[in-house]
């Protein structure tokens, strides 16, 4: 008997392993000539990075239809936009596809723009002979257009509506060909569009606005070659041509991502050493300063939709560097003194932290019947809900504590934000002494009316796991002041919806700033924005509306910082929302990689990091 | 025996519009446009983009392309997450799930029948109560538990401590996969990314088998042909596995067969935990991103799948017992 159960183990295992043998043979059969598996080393690569994706990667490599970070990162390898954010100053722009900063006309409505000569998309098929051709301002006009066509699904022309001048027109004439059935003309004429010479360009603007300078650094703008988009169509996305510093190698969505060197890169050369500040030239970063980039053959990315296969590959030694999952912050550091735990440092992995241009925030619908309004009352109503609201606590449970809280809703380290987080007027130290006498000079003494009817406030949050636990804490906050919170728990999108439709008398939401500028957050006050716009407290202040109008046209200042804090104190006061928080992320580096000064601000820093092969352990 | 797969082919065909139908409209409850189009959509993107989508055509039109589609086993529709068509999606993401749920299905069977036929065999003594107390206690553990402690023990813990170098055909990998046939032959990519996993599933799974297939067995010992065999003398052994064996295959094989359609579904937590890129993955993805291209085809395809193997199993029946008859 035992003999029998012996040999019909060995045929099972015989025949398992040969059924999974069949299945990837038959997975490879039904790839072929399409390119499967994972990425490897390319034959003769000397320097390699691997990195990691916290999430299923990018949706699709064509910037036109891209908006999440992935997307961002994926085309800041291989695409380029006219200005960037510098690596050793994120806050400040410099010219990446240009020969320098552009220029605006006394009245701040004509742009004037010189490309760097000699910069070239990358060699591809689309191309006569397969080799990249120079970029030139038709391309910047081209790559403008593309936001404005209806097939890429609108996605992005929040950026652009009302800024250049005719260019929605050119968006609505077009689109209406495209309905019938005329197609998109990509050769039509947008007004503020002026080609001077092969390298130079102007943009005429609808009306002065600073921040179309941040506009031109989002990767959605990316300068891309009509040849390629015309020639592989719906394909584009998967089949990047740019100028960037690397080029596509292999693509597995939710996978891996895999891009070598571009042997044609423009000249772009690392920070100089002066550029640096004295921390970071203490922590080594300005090694490579004055060398041409990137620094490194190429680079492999591996999506991880779950931490834990991230974080253990990372401590195999895999990874370049990681941003560290919640879940693992304690085995990573000290959760009280913030400093590395000691495995970790004996293995020469080192640590970063930057906090995110978060704004983190439940707001109040200023529409609402109950708590709306810019009246004392309404007014005293909100203030005492937001000091009713311990934030810190909220910080410490879900957040282990390493967010920042903040008054106002300008992020840190922008103008505009208030030094050590408080404003001169400040509602984030909870005070439940005050905020009772508040309710009362409301009309809702301890959460009553005059009829004894209990104050009842519906807060509407999405349904994930923390936005649960966030509304079960907010209502014990806020009962103590004997006001009920019910919360009302949605999927996103119908979250979204009712806000839209300005339903939800309280909401949870955040802001990730789109660019390194309070005017950003600030926009989120201003009364044409509301609901469905990204006013979505559909707060209405006219005086804030003056000068928000003030500060579109101004650069950064000492007087538009002014503004700004003025801007910021007056929104304090009215309390449209309650808040404000900024996360901070916590990134571990293997010893072996160079240059790393992770941040989400962008992501064109890639191409700085380097390698170390000797002090890879074996 | 042909009719009768005939007229069960009918029988659901309504069954099949049914699932397809109820899929549909239990997708469209909510709104799918504002997961694509983030906090900056404006009335006129969302409007583009419902129409890019579909969306904006009454659901018994949207209906009944996609059901023109599925008749003409046409999978071309793009995926609005990743813009590629669906057949193309489902056609790469079927073969890692395979390449882990066969091998598994294989050897779980195998080795619960085994220790489930050892139990019988000893029912009632000590070896027959240790089994089934250890097959109660790996159905109580979570298949979370075993997934995060298998990968972190499996795959990094005792490599770590033993000293096996990355790359070594001993170590399994952390995650990841590559085929089996990626320049040249690679057979070790399978022991490396696919055996962990595989001896997870395995782990997981027979516990419920074994004591599935026990209770079959032991049903089958009081049987009056069993009775017979002991009278007329023959060896408990002889009974076990030339009698009892095979008439219990019956319902071993209704257990299988009904296992069989999830072979091509994967494992979501597996596959996620170990990034296989199978079928399991590309669902919960399409589900979590709202692609209601991939989740519709893949509702089609497993759905029809499911019901040929219920009509599979039905004839099987019939070719292992002569006393079933289909009618």
């Amino acid at each position: 008997m035992w003999g029998r159960v012996v040999t019909a183990a060995a045929a099972a295992v015989a025949l398992a392993a040969g059924a999974g043998w069949l299945g990837q043979a038959g997975e490879a059969a039904a790839q072929a000539g399409g390119g499967g598996g994972g990425g490897a080393a390319t034959a003769g690569a000397k320097k390699v990075l691997q990195m990691a994706m916290r999430t299923d990667g990018p949706k699709s490599l064509d910037p036109a239809a891209g908006s999440t970070q992935y997307d961002n990162i994926a085309c800041s390898l291989m695409y380029e936009t006219l200005v960037t954010f510098k690596y050793n100053d994120p806050k400040t722009l410099e010219p990446l596809l240009l020969a320098e900063m552009p220029t605006f006309s006394a009245d701040g409505r004509t742009v004037s723009f010189k490309l760097k000569p000699g910069v070239r998309f990358h060699d591809d098929a689309c191309f006569p002979g397969g080799k990249g051709r120079v970029v030139t301002p038709d391309d910047v006009f081209y790559s403008i257009k593309r936001i404005a066509d209806k097939r890429n699904g609108l996605k992005n022309w929040w950026l652009l509506d009302g800024v250049i001048e005719g260019l929605d027109a050119f968006k609505d004439a077009q689109n209406a060909s495209l309905d019938a059935g005329k197609g998109f003309d990509y050769d039509a004429a947008v007004a503020g569009f002026k080609k001077i010479s092969e390298t130079e360009f102007t943009i005429r603007l609808n009306k002065p606005v600073y921040r179309f300078l941040y506009t031109l650094a989002q990767f959605q703008l990316s300068v891309v070659p009509r040849e390629a988009v015309e020639k592989y169509g719906k394909d584009f996305g998967f089949k990047p041509v740019g100028t960037g510093p690397f080029v596509l190698d292999k693509w597995e969505p939710k996978q891996s991502l895999a891009v070598n060197r571009n042997p044609n890169y423009h000249p772009v050369l690392y920070p100089a050493r002066e550029a640096w500040s004295r921390e970071d030239r203490r922590r080594r970063m300005d090694r490579a300063a004055g060398q041409a980039v990137p620094l490194v053959d190429r680079m492999e990315f591996t999506m991880f939709v779950q931490d834990q296969p991230m974080w253990l590959e990372f401590n195999a030694g895999k990874l370049g560097y990681i941003e560290v999952p919640n879940d693992f912050f304690e085995q990573a550091f000290d959760k009280r003194t913030r400093s590395l735990q000691p495995a970790l440092e004996s293995k020469g992995i080192t640590s970063h932290s930057d906090v995110l241009l978060d704004f983190i925030f439940t707001g109040f619908n200023m529409e609402d019947p109950v708590v709306g309004g810019l009246s004392p009352d309404r007014r005293a109503l909100r203030q005492a809900i937001h000091l009713a609201v311990d934030q810190n606590e909220i910080n410490e449970a879900l957040y282990q504590g390493i967010n920042v809280v903040y008054d106002g809703p300008i992020p840190v380290g922008l103008d505009g934000h208030p030094e050590g987080g408080k404003a001169p007027f400040s509602l984030t130290t909870p005070d439940l002494e005050r905020a009772k006498r508040l309710l009362a000079e409301a009309g809702w003494p301890n959460g009553r009316n005059a009829q004894g009817e209990q104050l009842t406030l519906r807060y509407y949050t999405s349904n994930g796991l923390q936005q649960q636990q966030m509304s079960e804490l907010y209502k014990r906050q806020i009962e103590r002041l004997g006001v009920k919170l019910e919360p009302v728990l949605l999927d996103f999108s119908t979250l979204i919806e009712n806000v839209n439709n300005k339903k939800a008398q309280m909401f949870g939401f955040a802001w990730g700033s789109d660019y390194p500028d309070g005017e950003n957050n600030l926009a989120l006050f201003y009364g044409p924005n509301e609901s469905p716009g990204s006013n979505h407290y559909n707060y209405k202040n006219p005086a804030y509306d003056k000068l928000y109008e003030q500060i579109l046209s101004m650069a950064p200042s000492p007087e538009r910082t002014k503004i700004y804090e003025q801007m910021r104190d007056m929104v304090i006061q009215d309390t449209p929302y309650i808040g404000s928080m900024g996360r901070t992320r916590f990134y571990l580096m293997a010893p072996w990689i160079l240059n790393c000064r992770p941040t989400e601000r962008t992501w064109s820093w890639l191409k700085y990091l380097d390698v170390d092969e000797s002090k890879r352990s074996k | 025996m042909y009719a009768y797969i005939f007229r069960k082919l009918l029988y659901n065909v309504p069954v099949y519009l049914g699932i397809i139908l109820f899929v549909m409209v239990a997708l469209r409850v909510n709104d799918p446009v504002m997961a694509y189009l983030g906090k900056s959509a404006s009335p006129e993107s969302i409007a583009a983009m419902r129409s890019e989508m579909g969306l904006d055509r009454p659901l018994i039109s949207q209906y009944g392309t996609f059901l023109g589609r599925v008749v003409t086993l046409d999978f071309s529709e793009r995926s609005w997450e990743q813009k590629r068509p669906v057949g193309d999606i489902l056609g790469r993401a079927v073969w890692p799930s395979l390449a882990i749920t066969v091998p598994a299905l294989i050897l779980s069977t195998l080795t619960a029948i085994s220790i489930a036929l050892l139990s019988a065999y000893w029912r009632g003594t000590l070896t027959d109560r240790t089994l089934m107390f250890a097959a109660v206690l790996g159905m109580s553990v979570s298949l979370l538990v075993y997934v995060v402690l298998g990968q972190y023990f499996g795959a990094y813990w005792l490599p770590e401590k033993l000293g096996i170098p990355d790359g070594s055909p001993l170590r399994f990998a952390i995650s990841g996969y590559e085929p089996v046939v990626a320049e040249g032959l690679r057979p070790d990519n399978w022991l490396r990314y696919c055996l962990l996993p595989v001896i997870i599933t395995v782990v997981l799974t027979i516990g419920y088998d074994t004591r599935f297939y026990r209770a079959v067995m032991v049903e089958e010992c009081n049987r009056d042909y069993i009775v017979t065999a002991r009278a007329k003398g023959a060896s408990k052994p002889k009974i076990m596995f030339v009698h009892m064996l095979k008439n219990a295959m019956i319902p071993i094989i209704t257990h299988v067969m009904i296992t069989l359609p999830f072979l091509i579904t994967g494992s979501i937590v597996m596959e996620t935990y170990f990034r296989i890129p199978g079928m399991g993955q590309t669902l919960i993805t399409a589900i979590n991103s709202k692609d209601f291209p991939v989740i519709q085809a893949f509702t089609a395809v497993f759905a029809a799948i499911f019901i040929l193997t219920n009509i599979l199993t039905d004839v099987l029946y019939a070719l292992v017992d002569p006393r079933v008859r289909l009618s």
